[in-house]
């Protein structure tokens, strides 16, 4: 089964007099495991995509079964915890609290799962999250402390720490050098590798697109190309050690 | 510890981020909440200051006395225990006032309670007896051993019948009783006596016949104007012991010991009996300095139970009573009444016998003969009610006067400072627009965000009214030390200052939370 189905979604704004269509009818089956690259330039309809799959938004019209249910009809705290249980963001500006530790900053999902953690599984889960990305020493510094691709990693951690299925990142290398930006990618590559976790990717740099195992190229609302994609291998790209993603 | 509680850690690193506003809004609840303690604070010290000033005017005082002279020609109680009055000059004819007497009855019965007063003691056979009580005292009876040809101190206290008019019916035990009732403030047994008073071992004999009253240590509370000028009032310790100690009044020291003298730890014989002095008692008003033959300075005090025992009897003459709050003496002498005629099993068509007195009718009756004063008293009954109260509720209505414009000034006060933390919180809404679109995204609730900044504000409004409370107290005694207003802080208004604190708080953040939790995260995350 798919975890991600789209049936023709559709999407408009209104910009006061202008009807404004973001999505025109897109179609989509996302298998479980599938590292997917979504490019397309700015204005392509691509960002208002992986809000609705990031359940941020809802489509106008068209239906968007998530792991087989229907979202499409839910309301804004129902969302709210599927966002908190099944999906991990990674966002380009990586979007930390700042004067807040490394640790409380993976912590903060963990604030809002229902039920209500106990304060020692919030600390043990977000611990074992940074350790698994490498900052297990790095736990209590502020972000301002910390490197981009530290900062990344934190973020990762963040998106993972509640076990989700699914890991939307959006332009995750945007604001990375490449050497950071290519650590980044093996992360995620192992995180699906290892874990089976799927990846939705947005990204306009097809040399960032050209990781993932399957590439759709997205224009003017509309899927332009869907294909598989043998994904760039980052081990012989950087040969740096990075912590394993266990 | 705070890392157990994420949320409200949230809120203190929230509000510490912007330590100037934060402060300014807290500095605003500060003020409303200490406007509000202080203001509480005033009225209830004026409220205080009121009852003070008619207590220190003795305007609380009851006189309970052992008989009742009115007696055999009394009214009947009515069953609401109104104070017994009498149809001597006139029948009560429905209304408040009497009816005017005719001025030659008037005159009549004038002469008639002459005669009587001439002719007769206690002891005299008529059974309208003299209420003067210095004309039917002034006999030598000081020796309690001595055998007289007529009745002694023991017997007019004691059981041996000896007229209506001082029927000995009033007991210690009534006194517990009446201390019991709600709104009394001092109860003080007492019995009174003349006798004669002698330095002992003096071989000169030197005597002064004088006022002796058996009492308790709180009399100095219920006698305003008193004050020590040597030694001490007797104690608790003293009344419980039955102990041979005496206060003497500064007219009796002067006499016995010389002008001015400290007679403190002296020996004086009563009854032949010794007495240790442990003070002397002064005026402390200009108004009444002590004269002889006055009934407080040229008098000794001794434990009423002293008395009780060397006479061996346990009646009391009076019970002094003091009520709480000057307004409700009326109410309270009528519970006392009801209270004694319920003890003493007074039947429904049984006068009283003992009668109670405020001292709103002791003063109208000054100057008149005592059973005139009754008879006028008596007819007015309600005429305590007409002065005291009056005055009292008159003062009253102006403390609220004043208390609502405080309770004004407090809730602006309020107002505006609940403004100063709604503010303080849009502006917190607008810089965390994006953290709130972060955590909006990472799954928190409405309820999540909208209660962060809620905490918010509870947090700075407590911590503003517990300042306010500190700040509200520092006011009050500030305006009593400088201004001598008088205030009264109490620690319910204190505790309750922060609960309101607190809602004020939930108030003004409701609007910035309900903003804050409304965000759209897409829009929220691109905000920069």
């Amino acid at each position: 089964m798919s975890i991600i189905s789209l049936q023709d979604l559709k999407k408009t704004y209104t910009l006061g007099d202008n009807v404004v269509q973001a999505l025109a009818g897109v179609s989509l089956e996302i298998e479980p495991g599938e590292f997917v690259a979504i490019t397309g330039p700015s204005g392509s309809g691509k960002s208002t995509l992986m809000h609705i799959i990031g359940c941020l938004d809802r489509p106008t019209e068209g239906k968007y079964l998530l792991d087989g249910k229907d979202v499409s009809g839910l309301t804004r705290d129902e969302l709210a915890d599927i966002r908190n249980r099944q999906i991990g963001f990674v966002f380009q500006g990586f979007n930390l609290l700042p004067r807040t530790s490394a640790v409380e900053n993976v912590e903060v999902p963990l604030l809002y799962s229902r039920p209500v953690m106990p304060v020692a599984e919030r600390r043990d889960k977000a611990m074992k999250a940074l350790i698994a990305m490498g900052l297990g020493d790095r736990a209590h510094h502020h972000p301002n402390q910390l490197s981009g691709g530290q900062q990344q990693r934190v973020a990762i951690a963040r998106a993972l720490v509640n076990e989700p299925t699914l890991i939307l990142a959006d332009e995750p290398t945007g604001n990375l050098d490449s050497v950071t930006s290519i650590e980044v990618m093996r992360i995620l590559q192992e995180l699906r590798e290892r874990r089976g976790i799927t990846i939705v990717l947005i990204t306009h740099e097809p040399d960032i697109a050209a990781y993932g195992t399957r590439v759709i190229a997205v224009r003017d609302g509309k899927i332009l190309s869907d294909r598989p994609n043998a994904p760039r291998d980052t081990f012989a790209e950087a040969p740096v050690a990075i912590a394993a993603v266990g | 510890m705070l890392a157990r509680y994420p949320i409200l850690q949230l809120a203190f690193h929230a509000l510490l981020r912007h330590r100037m506003q934060t402060a300014l809004a807290m500095i605003g609840v500060m003020v409303g909440v200490g406007a509000l303690v202080t203001s509480v604070a005033l009225g209830r010290g004026a409220q205080q200051s009121v009852d003070d000033q008619l207590r220190a005017a003795g305007a609380n005082l009851i006189m309970v006395t052992a008989g009742n002279f009115q007696r055999a020609r009394e009214e009947m109680t009515d069953p609401d225990g109104n104070i017994g009055h009498t149809a001597l000059l006139a029948p009560r004819t429905g209304g408040m006032w009497p009816q005017a007497p005719r001025p030659e009855y008037r005159l009549a019965t004038l002469t008639f309670f002459r005669g009587v007063m001439a002719g007769g003691g206690p002891w005299a056979p008529t059974g309208y007896v003299a209420a003067d009580p210095r004309l039917m005292l002034a006999h030598y009876e000081d020796d309690p051993l001595a055998i007289h040809d007529h009745p002694t101190a023991k017997d007019r206290l004691g059981d041996v019948s000896a007229g209506l008019g001082s029927a000995a019916t009033l007991t210690r035990a009534d006194a517990a009783a009446i201390a019991k009732l709600s709104g009394v403030q001092y109860v003080v047994a007492g019995v009174h006596e003349n006798a004669h008073i002698s330095v002992a071992d003096d071989p000169g004999r030197k005597q002064w016949f004088t006022r002796l009253h058996g009492t308790e240590a709180k009399l100095p509370e219920v006698r305003s104007g008193w004050s020590m000028a040597h030694g001490r009032f007797l104690s608790d310790a003293d009344v419980d012991g039955s102990t041979q100690v005496m206060v003497i009044g500064r007219i009796v020291a002067d006499r016995l010991f010389g002008d001015g003298a400290n007679p403190v730890g002296r020996t004086v014989t009563l009854w032949n009996q010794r007495f240790r002095v442990v003070g002397v008692v002064t005026s402390r008003s200009w108004a009444s300095q002590p004269t002889a033959g006055d009934d407080q300075f040229d008098a000794v005090y001794v434990p009423v139970t002293t008395i009780n025992r060397l006479l061996n009897l346990s009646k009391l003459n009076t019970i002094a009573v003091t009520s709480e709050s000057a307004g409700d003496v009326s109410a309270l002498a009528k519970r006392i009444k009801l209270l004694l005629r319920e003890r003493h099993r007074i039947g429904v068509a049984t006068p009283d016998d003992f009668s109670v007195a405020t001292v709103a009718q002791q003063a109208i009756g000054k100057g008149l003969s005592p059973a005139l004063a009754r008879a006028v008293t008596g007819n007015l009954q309600d005429i305590d009610r007409l002065t005291i109260e009056q005055l009292s509720a008159s003062l009253r209505r102006t403390n609220l006067t004043m208390l609502a414009l405080l309770a004004g000034v407090a809730t602006v006060s309020l107002l505006v400072g609940g403004i100063g933390v709604m503010n303080l919180l849009l502006l917190s809404v607008t810089q965390r627009t994006r953290e709130v679109g972060l955590r909006i995204a990472l799954g928190a609730r409405r309820r999540d965000i909208a209660l962060q900044f809620v905490l918010e504000a509870i947090l700075l409004c407590l911590a503003g009214g517990v300042l306010g409370v500190v700040g509200g107290m520092l006011a009050s005694g500030g305006l009593e030390h400088f201004f001598q207003w008088s205030t009264v802080v109490s620690p319910l208004s204190a505790v309750l200052a922060l609960p309101v604190a607190a809602l004020l708080g939930v108030a003004f953040s409701l609007y910035p939370a309900r903003r804050a939790a409304r965000l759209d995260p897409i829009e929220a995350l691109r905000h920069e």
